[in-house]
């Protein structure tokens, strides 16, 4: 007993639906969407009630059903489809005698309010819509690439002047008042957004989820003049529908024989699949948007050997943010050390941390480097940056001194750090000294008071060199860490959506087919047709046709001989 | 390989005694000579490699376009196809040298993943080989022309040059699915825009014959028209040159042509947006683990966003049937000129976190 699925003409959004699988009467109807309806089918304002029984091929309802062909009606077993069925669904439409009573009793207001929500979503959910904004997010994401961002007004007024304008109109005026030095998170933007994740959700809502429920079901074509008619059709003359069904079968199709009439499809994963990603993209920006307003993020660079309690680093990043107990733990890092190349270069920085909670206990300890990062309490370290914080030296065996290294240049993972060490009088305008360079933990250069090269030093030798009559021993180079810290509610929402979407996609990369056959008298009719793999969809059907055997009779038994048939 | 021997024979010779690590002292030496042995050998393979492919690229696409202008002179088929297998292998052959040689995967900066591009090309065209039974023209036109653009920056390029170390923010397992997932997702997209790219020209020809007969573009005009000619030629053995059905059997083969062209279009952009998704969450979720936060608007970061915006509007525009092929052509097109802008465009000018593969390096 097959209920009616009616042809939607009206929504430009769901296009292309192979839906009317029903044998004989293929009504149209005309039928707005209702934002109260489920699952069911729809059916239109009722007075626009036309029966049109018009036998309308599949190949026509691929060209929206414009022109329908009468055919010739071959009556099947099954009941012509009640009308009957959905009428509970039927709202907002007057004069149907069968309309809920409810809502016609709920009141001027509210219908007004049901009648402005279904053409909202009608709006939302059409497709040219949809790409014109899909259009304008790509063309302002571009523009903030080409604009620099976050930079100071005064940027823009030299950059963008108002005398002679980029492009001839294009001034710092629309730079700033449109937001475009912040183009990621002004408002243009994210209302953009938020308009694409609307029309998600409409789209979604109103053409996809019924989708589900009628691609599931599965129709006979029962004339075989429509089979001939699909985009791949073959006649094989003496051969038997069941050999057909069983070589489907093997091929991985699920197959449907009902007296003379064959079905089957295959891939139906990937017709549901888009739906999928719809739901996912929407997921993806719920995680966003969480993030957005509820996280917090800092970063710290520490000497090592100091400690910093995470509730300092941290700021807000949006009206969500609510600390959590975690804040209150305090790091200490205990090591920080640094991988080098036979090159010489940074391979991988480390560093070392212990976590204490406000007791002083510790409750966690860890090693971090890049990639690597230290999970606690909702809270995440990365390990992003280094630098050198100081030498320690001793001078002509006095000591230990600290000497503060200042960074001279900083360049990714190539930098350079230096420090003085004054010679003679400290309070003199022109004291002299000697230089220490440094690039890295491995080794630090010396200039003397000349400014002339003296010699190299690694830390770990405390190899005495003698400038200027001093003699200095390097002991240790004590480098920082620079790390970042984080929380995020809603990364776990985010990942979901990530892997939905990834699965998603993938599935929908299949592609759905479907086969009907006729048995007609010896001989069999074969029709079918595929949503996206139309190149080797016949190839394949060739093949596995190819296979059917052919029977031949003699006399009184049947032989069968497997040699190609069709 | 030299690590690890260098590595074993330093843990050993820390528990020797003095004489015997003298002795190791020697091995190890020797070890070194041969792994110093093992490495020359090893990128003079790199050299060779680099070369054969790079010749017999430019070879494959002499013969192509030869073909393409020319009437078709037989055997040359078969050629461009052996010399495109042959390629294939040493561009492979190429990748695991340099990984070999440099320990890791080869993916380090501009160079490598160019490699690594048109090995992706070249596994598409071989694909497109071998689906098509009937050698399609399509299957010659698409990568050929993508050939040319690979090697040719790849020639720009090369001076065959070092392996580079992996910085330590590259240090890391998703690296390999982050970058082979791009890449891919770059070839296929450049193949399919470049096809719906023929689909245009095809279409549009005859109006742009008709608007302007500028010379250079009644060349290309009347190249592709020569393409379809081959196409009949290809698809019924019979004498298509008679007069009285020339034209209209032309319109009726031309839209065969334009047909096949946009389904081979459509599955492999749908192929390449499926790869480029992938590459953009694994991205997004490495530079979680990595940084902090999985989206930065960086630049790369949101041109690639801009390529997987434009190919989805492509896919949405392929639901109207009506125009199917023109509109989704239309919308496929730029997608040629950004997926360049987000791949090579953002490197160049050196911005962002994706700094590494810019020729202006530190």
């Amino acid at each position: 007993m097959k209920t009616l699925s009616p042809l939607n003409s009206s929504n430009p959004c769901l296009l292309k639906t192979h839906f009317l699988k029903v044998p004989i009467f293929n009504p149209i109807f005309k039928f707005k969407p209702l934002p109260h309806n489920t699952h069911h089918a729809r059916i239109a304002k009722v007075p626009s009630f036309t029966i049109n029984s018009k036998l309308k091929s599949s190949q026509d309802i691929n060209n929206k059903g414009k022109k329908s062909v009468s055919q010739k009606i071959v009556l099947s077993e099954t009941s012509p489809p009640p009308l009957a069925v959905d009428k509970d669904d039927i709202n907002g439409g007057s004069g149907n005698e069968s309309v809920p009573v409810s809502s016609k009793k709920k009141g001027g207001v509210s219908g007004l309010a049901k009648k402005l929500s279904k053409k909202v979503l009608q709006i939302l959910s059409n497709l040219s819509l949809a790409i014109g904004e899909m259009f304008t997010i790509a063309a302002l994401m571009a523009l903030g690439t080409v604009i620099e961002q976050g930079e100071a007004p005064d940027f823009y007024f030299k950059n963008y002047p108002e005398d002679h304008p980029v492009l001839g109109f294009f001034t710092w005026r629309w730079v700033l008042t449109l937001g475009f030095d912040h183009m990621f998170t002004s408002p243009v933007f994210i209302g953009m957004l938020a308009l694409l994740g609307a029309s998600l959700m409409a789209c979604t809502y109103t053409t996809q989820i019924p989708l589900v429920k009628v691609s599931r079901r599965w129709a006979f074509l029962h004339s075989a003049e429509t089979i001939r008619k699909q985009e791949f059709s073959d006649t094989l003359t003496r051969a038997s529908i069941e050999d057909v069904g069983t070589l489907l079968m093997g091929a991985g199709y699920e197959v449907f024989l009902k007296g003379p009439c064959l079905y089957a499809f295959q891939g139906l994963a990937g017709r549901l699949a888009p739906i999928g990603v719809h739901i996912s993209l929407l997921l993806i920006m719920v995680g966003g948007t969480l993030s957005a307003a509820g996280s917090f993020k800092g970063s710290v660079t520490v000497p090592q050997g100091l400690n910093f309690v995470v509730g300092d680093v941290l700021g807000p990043t949006g009206f969500l943010s609510t600390p959590t107990e975690a804040f209150n733990t305090e790091i200490h890092v205990n090591r920080f050390y640094m991988d080098y190349f036979e090159s010489g270069e940074v391979s991988q920085f480390h560093t070392d941390l212990s976590l204490l909670d406000m007791d002083g206990k510790e409750v966690m300890r860890k090693t971090i480097s890049v990639n690597d990062p230290l999970r606690y309490g909702g809270i995440t370290i990365y390990q992003t940056d280094w630098s050198i914080s100081a030498l320690q030296i001793l001078k002509d065996n006095e000591g230990p001194y600290n000497l503060a290294m200042a960074p001279l240049q900083i360049n990714g993972d190539k930098k350079l750090f230096g420090t003085f060490l004054p010679v003679g009088d400290i309070n003199s305008p022109d004291v002299k000294g000697i230089s220490m360079l440094a690039r890295d933990l491995q080794s630090i250069v010396l200039y003397d008071k000349e400014g002339k090269f003296a010699g190299v030093r690694r830390p770990n030798s405390k190899l005495p060199i003698n400038i200027d009559g001093s003699e200095i021993v390097i002991l240790d180079a004590i480098g920082s860490s620079g790390l970042d810290l984080k929380t995020d509610p809603g990364v776990p929402t985010v990942y979901a959506g990530f892997g939905a979407l990834m699965l998603t996609t993938c599935i929908s990369y299949l592609s759905h087919s479907q086969i009907w056959a006729i048995q007609d008298g010896t001989s069999v009719i074969i029709g079918g047709k595929t949503n996206r793999a139309k190149m080797e969809f016949p190839e394949e059907m060739n093949r596995l046709l190819d296979k059917v055997p052919e029977i031949v009779e003699s006399s009184s038994s049947q032989q069968v001989d497997t040699i190609t048939s069709g | 390989m030299v690590k690890l021997v260098d590595t074993l024979l330093l843990g050993s010779s820390a528990r020797a005694s003095r004489f015997e690590s003298e002795w190791r002292h020697g091995i190890f030496y020797s070890k070194r000579l041969l792994g110093h042995l093992i490495f020359m050998i090893f990128s003079t393979l790199e050299h060779i490699l680099t070369h054969i492919s790079f010749s017999v690229v430019s070879i494959v696409i002499s013969t192509h376009l030869i073909t393409l202008l020319v009437n078709e002179i037989l055997g040359f088929h078969d050629l461009s196809k052996n010399g495109m297998i042959i390629s294939f292998f040493c561009i492979t052959g190429l990748l695991i040298t340099r990984w070999i040689l440099s320990g890791h995967l080869p993916f380090s900066d501009l160079y490598e993943s160019f490699i690594f591009l048109s090995w992706g090309f070249s596994i598409f065209h071989i694909v497109f080989c071998f689906k098509k039974h009937k050698n399609d023209l399509s299957a010659i036109i698409a990568p050929s022309v993508i050939f040319t653009q690979g090697f040719a920056t790849l020639g720009v390029l090369t001076e065959i040059h070092q392996s580079a170390i992996l910085v330590p923010a590259l240090q890391s397992h998703w690296l390999m699915m982050h970058v082979s997932m791009m890449i891919f997702g770059y070839a296929a997209l450049l193949c399919g825009s470049l096809l719906s790219v023929g689909i245009l020209v095809i279409t549009f020809g005859e109006v742009i014959q008709i608007l302007g007969k500028r010379n250079n573009l009644y060349f290309l005009i009347e190249s592709f028209s020569f393409v379809e000619i081959q196409y009949m030629n290809r698809n019924e053995r019979n004498n298509v040159f008679q007069k009285t059905f020339f034209s209209s059997s032309r319109n009726y083969y031309r839209s065969q042509f334009i047909q096949q062209l946009d389904r081979w279009s459509y599955r492999i952009i749908s192929l390449g947006f499926l790869f480029l998704t992938i590459g953009i969450l694994s991205g997004a979720v490495w530079a979680n683990e990595a940084w902090g936060s999985y989206w930065n608007w960086d630049p790369k970061e949101t041109w690639a966003f801009i390529t997987w915006t434009i190919f989805a509007i492509y896919l949405h525009t392929r639901k109207n049937t009506k125009f199917e092929s023109v509109n989704s052509s239309i919308a496929a097109s730029p997608g040629f000129l950004i997926i360049w802008i987000c791949y090579l465009g953002i490197n160049l000018l050196g911005i962002g976190l994706h700094s590494y593969g810019s020729f202006t390096s530190n």
